[in-house]
């Protein structure tokens, strides 16, 4: 007990809550750019904390990371260029919501989901870390490969009218996920003998082109349709209903907040699915059992919950594994994983018989983490709301040259930037014909882990057919999952066959 | 053109994609199966298949409305009257070309110019021309935006990020 409360003490000392509220602030500035996200922040100021103790490094990264996840929201709402890819979700009821004068509206939404989410992560990482780590322990490649089958099957259908475009996108996400090195031969695949290929396609060009450089190719086309010198600003409404959101609003998207951070939670510890697979699995559950479907994406303040409950909760859950088990979750863990060890801990089982009182007061800084990302984001909604009304002439040439820098930041390469461009007109086609880039910015990232676990599950079974039947849970995932395409295609036939009666009864009454 | 129309052309596009991969492409630049674990050709057939078949399924289903004459949904045939601002995942609209040349012609450009002439010139010739192409016509605003940008993101890569600045160097 006195280990805890040590520990808590140093986590509210005034050199610790210095760092940590720098983190969290830098944090949702970097987060706001495309192309710069939490695990490039925290890469980039690791140097820094070199010179800091233990606790006070930890706290400003984690700080970092958390304030970069809501730091996407921000450019995600008012502008629909999403600064992270786990904000794209975000940005389908959001920037509708900015459309219509209500973007503080939708800020705060998203900043007190985010908050909440986070919260409520950090609090299930404290309380429940070594019984859910106990249980990824006995996730092996069976499991992996049938829970990535799912999360595929359920995200097909999201970002589309029609399931059949959504798993083409999704297809073509897998197939060019693929470039790069196989797993097993460790040979270049569809590289078509381009030696940049050979460590496969970046996720911060690829992301940025398709969602970020995209959307301006689209919004900028309204430039061109009502004339060159026109200036489009979004208008901010005075009204008080269109600027705050009372608490009798936000509480009622609390079970979508609740189910949200419940996905974060359970998409987080499991490594390998990462925020964006979160944010928009919560999205899409939110959608399916609201009562006011037709509504999400058209402004839905329960939309923007979900998303950003989710993608937040992800950032303290991705923790358990490294906390209890050594093993990073997702990229920003195995960032914090080499400050660690750059401190001289090594995250593991022994982590907390070693460091306990340390690691209780990275807990405290991650509470107070949460805290000051309430406080930062509350002061901050003006500023952001603020920089929107900057004219579109200028907005919109920053916005995209920010895009073309930030997917060269990434790996200092320009080939990285013509990748961003090609995802761009890539990106542009795919919202005009209506073909999921959810979809396909999901298959293009759960891809090699997806095909990893399966090499893994056929090279350990020996090419036995009916390995599954032989892990209980890997089967019920699997039947599932081929539960979720039958209820899938069954819902999208007779949706189908209801408009197309509509559309004879139409026809026939001229 | 109309939307069914235009999608038509899309799948068919696709399958013709999608058979060019299974023929000639993943069988060339995938490696030879190694004699265990599963064929490094396996999931990129599967997930070209998934397409393939999706596609030739969307057509059969245009082909049967045709040949039936029963009409399709009017949201699934015509294209939106409000260009992308139906909101929400869906921008689905008419293509504009000359608008989309407009737009990536500049950025492939920078990224050619860049290797030629430096991070520095590259950069606020897009810029300048970037916002002509939108249709600003303040010449003292554009060049401001032009050199405070190109200098803020020279300064925030070279001394923030430490990163190496694109291209050859003017000011070293």
């Amino acid at each position: 007990m006195e280990m805890i409360i040590a520990g808590l003490l140093d986590s509210i000392s005034p050199v610790s809550l210095i760092y940590v509220f720098v983190g969290v602030a830098v944090g949702v500035l970097i987060g706001a750019i495309p192309g710069i996200n939490g695990p490039m922040a925290i890469a980039l100021f690791i140097p820094i904390t070199y010179y800091m103790t233990p606790l006070t490094a930890i706290g400003f990264l984690v700080g970092l990371n958390k304030g970069a996840f809501f730091g996407g929201a921000v450019s995600a709402v008012l502008l629909r260029t999403p600064g992270t890819p786990e904000a794209a979700a975000t940005s389908w009821d959001g920037y509708p919501l900015t459309q219509q004068g209500k973007g503080e509206k939708a800020l705060r939404m998203a900043l007190y989901s985010s908050v909440a989410g986070d919260f409520i992560s950090t609090v299930v990482l404290i309380v429940i870390a070594a019984p859910l780590a106990a249980i990824a322990l006995f996730m092996g490649p069976s499991e992996i490969f049938a829970l990535i089958s799912l999360a595929l099957t359920v995200i097909a259908g999201i970002g589309t009218t029609s399931i059949g475009r959504g798993l083409i996108a999704a297809g073509f996400g897998i197939l060019i996920g693929l470039i790069g090195t196989e797993p097993v031969t460790a040979l270049p695949r569809l590289t078509f003998d381009v030696y940049q290929l050979g460590s496969g396609l970046s996720l911060i060009p690829v992301a940025i082109g398709l969602l970020a450089f995209s959307e301006i190719l689209l919004q900028l086309e309204k430039f061109s349709g009502k004339g060159g010198g026109q200036q489009c600003t979004h208008e901010f409404s005075n009204k008080p209903e269109d600027r705050f959101l009372p608490l009798k609003e936000f509480f009622q998207s609390f079970k979508t907040l609740l189910r949200g951070s419940a996905i974060g939670i359970g998409v987080g510890a499991m490594p390998g699915l990462g925020a964006p697979v979160a944010s928009f699995m919560s999205y899409d559950q939110a959608m399916k059992r609201s009562k006011h479907k037709e509504e999400f994406g058209k402004g839905r303040l329960e939309g923007i919950a979900a998303s950003e409950s989710a993608n937040s909760s992800v950032v303290a859950s991705s923790l358990i594994p490294l906390f209890v088990l050594g093993i990073p979750g997702n990229l920003a863990a195995a960032m914090l994983m080499g400050a660690f060890m750059i401190h001289g801990m090594q995250p593991g089982p022994l982590l907390f018989k070693e460091n306990a009182q340390l690691m209780y007061g990275i807990y405290g800084s991650l509470l107070l983490a949460s805290l000051f990302l309430l406080v930062i984001g509350r002061f901050g909604l003006r500023f952001f709301c603020k920089a929107v009304n900057i004219p579109a002439m200028i907005l919109y040439p920053i916005v995209m040259f920010t895009c073309i820098m930030g997917a060269y930041l990434g790996r200092s390469s320009m080939f990285d930037v013509g990748v961003m461009l090609t995802f761009g007109f890539i990106g542009y086609f795919m919202r005009k014909f209506d073909y999921s880039y959810v979809a396909f910015l999901i298959g293009f990232i759960l891809a090699p882990e997806w095909e990893r676990a399966l090499q893994q599950v056929v090279i350990i079974s020996e090419h036995d057919t009916f390995m599954f039947f032989q892990r209980p849970v890997a089967m019920g995932l699997m039947v599932l999952c081929i539960f979720v395409i039958a209820r899938t295609f069954w819902n999208s036939f007779k949706e189908g066959r209801k408009k197309r009666a509509i559309a004879a009864e139409q026809a026939k009454n001229g | 053109m109309t939307r069914i129309k235009r999608d038509t052309i899309a799948y068919l596009l696709i399958i013709g994609f999608s058979l060019f991969l299974l023929t000639w492409a993943i069988p060339l630049y995938t490696p030879a199966y190694p004699g265990y674990g599963a064929s490094a050709s396996l999931v990129p057939n599967v997930s070209v298949g998934v397409m393939l078949f999706m596609a030739c399924l969307a057509l059969v289903f245009i082909g049967v409305s045709a040949y039936t004459k029963k009409p399709m949904p009017v949201e699934e045939r015509e294209f939106p009257e409000d260009l992308s601002d139906d909101g929400g995942f869906t921008q689905v609209g008419r293509l504009n070309l000359p608008h989309l040349a407009k737009i990536m012609i500049p950025c492939v450009l920078l990224v050619v110019g860049i290797e030629y002439i430096g991070y520095e010139l590259a950069s606020f010739a897009f810029l300048m021309v970037i916002q002509y192409v939108i249709g600003c016509r303040k010449w003292v605003q554009s060049l401001l935006v032009a050199i405070i940008l190109t200098a803020v993101l020279y300064i925030v890569m070279r001394y923030g990020f430490g990163v190496p600045v694109p291209g050859p160097q003017i000011f070293e």
